[in-house]
């Protein structure tokens, strides 16, 4: 396939192309969901094709094509050299690379159990016990269990003279309880929302998940849940846990870091960002506890690989150091804009689409202590856990998300346990509240596989690190 | 430039799949799809890109056992092989105790008119064009960011009953935000079947005018609100009731917020929506994804809840008849309406303005989620044109508000329809043709600073 990307390579300089890459894939997945021990789907899809990226009088052009025969892979080249002439239609700046050495290279993700050749029958006979022991729990309305597996193989090329191949295998599990009763709904995941917990690993991170055996307690704290009061509404102090860090360090700083946003070319979709350019060295984005870092050579992460769909090495990148904003994650194009080189953080959603900047493994990194020193040490507050609703403005600012569940902290002990727990909050002033971070020993890898940008629409896998963490005068129970 | 693969080419490919031995039933759906987008930011053209693949889903069952394959591998070779790969999960797994059976031989027309050959041959150069056009309508000081799609789409499905059909389709949008000045932002979109139907200057010309109305917003305290909300915001809620209300299997499963409530008031009496593919106003296709004519459905008639939509297997779950609202295989959520209407009304947006005593004229929404699905409560963000009006008249612009909203609760509260409609989409669901509607209390529960 390295063939295929550096002819669609040769024929796009042919065609008058300045510069041209291409990536050849190939994406695999399975995916299995059994409810209440039955089959609830099983499928299996297999995609292969080209895309190939130029520039041409300095502007881009990208077209994809699942035909990869010579002849088809010509038309295709010739056609993105069309795509970026006519987008000299208007004017505006050339686009400008920042460099990059060409590299030869081969990367795989770490995996010691291939997931594809584990035997169905063992997938299924997990979930379906674990969907047992979960519906051994009266009161239960559905006991769900799901698996998804993921390979992406790429072969990159580029006019420079990059021929680089990887191959990324992704594993995760995940249940759901849910208890429905007199018109309410409630809902308990493990080890986390939206299918579970994925990384870029192989089936032995799905057997290390536990799934059968934490099934019995979400059942159990599902139909909890339909008799517990409703969080009152009133600001305090909240602490999340690990899980929902996720997303809060994924929509209030990954996005809000994207350069590409930042520098408007979001601006009708997805949206712009109130971070600035000028802002670096100088935001305070959050307390001096909030240290958070981009890295995508993290082991594990979904957002890791060797190299980005540019060709540019993973990095490691500060992006907030003591509360201060230092860096954005940028692209070859649009480092240059402000005088860096990319972060390497280019990534597509499959050979159909053109790379966009996407988060790699955005992280916070580890405080001091357990969550259970966290809670001892707070006298009134909440505790949530679990996202099941997460929604932020087009600039990044005002958000509010929702979890599954949260408990009142009173004199260092979760006591009362709530239901529709939601909180709200202002970015800067959100993190600015942050008086504590839980240390490693809290700190999980988490993937994100569902996180959406781009026209045509693309879903990235990215990864988030995170410890729990304790915010001060935050207004919760949002109605 | 790719063209139709057509019925004839689907059905051979397709053969080498339901040729299958050894299995009880063998299912073949097909998409081939390929267009371009012209995307746009900063008044340049920045990432446009051409698009063509290929699909093959396919679902083997060997008694009541079910497995799923897909591949973009258009060939008989590639079909057979997803067949094999099928019916090895389909031999592991256990019997699907609501397996309704694949669908009967039907006729379903094939509606041709809903292909346009020009949008499918859509050249770069003529959506750089209608970029050009829609970017020229904004003022010095302003910039445009956006999108100029043309897409091709063809869809079959066959199974081994004997059904098989086949329909091509095209439709071409334009999107657009307007920026700058000192703050506040414009927004305008259009969908239509074909590209010649795209008013490229109109929807610049819009967008730019709301961009220059919305300067300087000021802030105001959240709270509940009259609203006036045009199309595109109204499409926020029709998209959350498609996704979360109408399907048969949530309703069935007591997850909608629909769920026992057939028969019960559930909005205005000027409230009326239903989903119909065949209208020739929406973008539908005649069938659902396992083949099944798709009917029209009408969900909630003068405020009043019907009935929800459903394929084969909630069908045969709930003892009722399928709507043809299936959507590929596997699908553990069910069935979805895919082009909601909502009924006219008689009012124009300047006559709902002239009624609000104090309210707020939306644009749009952005990034709308779910906050309690059973009782339909949903959270977002206002967007690229948030006005007060007070006493009837526009008084100016305000910044963003998040509302957090029961879509239930707000549709009773309607007070008037608009008389015309927009095709208008809501960021993760397909477009819906809704009108603007007045809503007397609508709540804000917190507001950003932009």
């Amino acid at each position: 396939m390295l063939d295929v990307a550096k002819m669609a390579v040769e024929a796009a300089m042919r065609a008058g192309a300045d510069y041209a890459d291409a990536r050849a894939g190939t994406d695999l997945e399975e995916s299995i969901t059994v409810r209440n021990q039955e089959m609830e789907g099983i499928d299996r899809s297999e995609s292969s094709g080209l895309g190939i990226r130029v520039l041409s009088g300095g502007r881009w052009g990208f077209a994809a094509t699942a035909r990869l025969a010579e002849t088809d892979v010509t038309t295709a080249a010739v056609q993105a050299v069309e795509i970026a002439k006519a987008s000299s239609r208007l004017p505006g700046d050339p686009v400008r690379l920042s460099e990059v050495e060409p590299a030869t290279a081969s990367w795989s993700s770490p995996m010691k159990e291939d997931p594809f050749t584990v035997a169905l029958e063992e997938k299924i006979a997990m979930l379906v016990e674990a969907t047992r022991r979960m519906q051994k729990v009266q009161g239960l309305t559905f006991a769900e269990g799901s698996l998804d597996l993921f390979r992406r193989s790429t072969w990159f090329a580029s006019s420079d003279g990059a021929a680089i191949d990887q191959v990324t295998t992704h594993s995760g599990g995940g249940l759901e309880a849910t208890a429905i009763a007199e018109g309410d709904m409630q809902r308990r995941s493990f080890p986390n929302s939206f299918r579970g917990h994925i990384k870029a690993n192989g089936y032995e991170h799905v057997r290390a998940l536990g799934l059968v055996e934490e099934a019995e307690r979400i059942a159990t704290e599902a139909v909890e849940l339909l008799s517990a009061p409703e969080i009152p509404s009133r600001k305090t102090t909240l602490i999340l846990a690990s899980d929902q860090m996720e997303l809060q360090v994924h929509e209030s700083i990954g996005h809000a870091v994207e350069l590409d946003r930042v520098l408007g070319m979001e601006e009708a979709y997805a949206g712009s960002s109130f971070v600035r350019p000028e802002d670096r060295g100088r935001l305070r984005y959050g307390s001096p506890l909030v240290n958070i870092t981009a890295d995508a050579s993290l082991p594990g992460g979904l957002g890791s690989f060797g190299f980005d769909d540019e060709g540019v090495p993973a990095q490691r990148v500060p992006i907030l150091v003591e509360g201060v904003f230092e860096n954005f994650i940028s692209s070859r194009e649009t480092a240059p804009v402000i005088g860096e080189r990319s972060s390497a953080a280019m990534r597509a959603d499959g050979w159909q689409h053109l790379p966009l900047i996407r988060m790699t493994n955005i992280s916070i990194e580890p405080g001091e202590g357990s969550l259970a020193d966290l809670i001892a040490d707070t006298d009134d507050g909440i505790f949530m856990s679990t996202n099941n609703s997460w929604s932020i403005d087009d600039k990044r600012v005002n958000f509010q998300f929702g979890c599954e569940i949260a408990w009142l902290i009173e004199g260092g002990k979760l006591t009362q346990m709530y239901r529709n727990p939601n909180y709200a909050g202002i970015t800067t002033d959100f993190w600015g509240s942050c008086d504590a971070v839980a240390g490693p020993e809290e700190w999980t890898l988490w993937g994100t596989p569902n996180c959406g940008k781009g026209q045509p629409s693309q879903t990235a896998r990215v990864g988030h690190g995170t410890s729990p963490a304790r915010f001060r005068n935050v207004q919760v129970g949002v109605r | 430039m790719p063209g139709l693969i057509g019925h004839d080419a689907f059905a051979k490919v397709a053969r080498a799949a339901l040729d299958l031995p050894g299995v009880d039933g063998v299912e073949v759906l097909f998409m081939h799809e390929w267009g371009g987008l012209t995307r746009f930011a900063s008044s340049e053209m920045h990432q446009s890109t051409a698009r063509e693949d290929t699909g093959l889903r396919v679902r083997v069952v060997s008694r009541g056992r079910v497995g799923v394959a897909a591949s973009n591998d258009f060939s008989p070779g590639g079909a057979r092989r997803a067949a094999e790969s099928a019916k090895e999960m389909a031999q592991v797994v256990g019997a699907d105790p609501l397996w309704p059976g694949l669908a009967p031989m039907a006729h379903v027309p094939v509606q041709m008119e809903r292909f346009d050959e020009a949008t499918s041959q859509t050249s770069p150069a003529a959506r750089a064009e209608g970029v050009a056009a829609s970017v020229g309508q904004v003022p010095p000081g302003f910039s445009a960011a956006g999108a100029f799609e043309t897409l091709a789409v063809e869809v079959g499905v066959a199974n081994t009953e004997g059904q098989i059909c086949w329909a091509p389709s095209t439709q071409a949008s334009i999107t657009t935000v307007v920026t700058g000045g000192e703050g506040g932002n414009g927004f305008a979109e259009t969908f239509a079947g074909s590209v010649a139907e795209l008013d490229a200057e109109a929807i610049g010309s819009r967008a730019a005018d709301k961009a220059i109305s919305s300067q300087n917003p000021r802030a105001l305290d959240p709270g509940v609100y009259e609203v006036v909300l045009e199309p595109s915001a109204v499409s926020t809620l029709a998209g959350f009731l498609a996704y979360m209300g109408f399907g048969g299997r949530m309703l069935a499963e007591g997850r909608s917020c629909f769920s026992g409530k057939e028969g019960q008031s559930v909005g205005a009496p000027s409230v009326s929506m239903y989903d119909d593919a065949s209208d020739p106003s929406t973008l539908g296709l005649a069938f659902d994804f396992e083949g099944v004519a798709r009917r029209r459905v009408d969900m909630i008639k003068d405020g009043v809840f019907l009935e929800g939509v459903y394929d084969m297997r909630t069908a045969q779950q709930t003892g009722r008849q399928t709507t043809g609202h299936a959507l590929p295989a596997p699908n553990p959520e069910g069935p979805m309406p895919l082009n909601v209407f909502m009924e006219t009304g008689d009012a124009t947006v300047e006559e709902m303005i002239a009624a609000t005593t104090r309210g707020l004229l939306v644009t749009r929404f952005h990034y709308s989620n779910i906050v309690n699905q059973v009782d339909s409560s949903i959270t977002g963000m206002t967007r690229d044109g948030t006005f007060l009006i007070e006493n009837g008249q526009i008084v100016g612009p305000v910044r963003n508000f998040r509302f957090t909203q029961s879509i239930i609760e707000a549709l009773q509260a309607v007070s008037m329809v608009g008389s015309t409609s927009e095709l208008a989409s809501e960021f993760f669901f397909s477009a819906s043709r809704v009108p603007a509607l007045k809503i007397d209390a609508f709540r804000f529960t917190s507001a950003s600073d932009h």
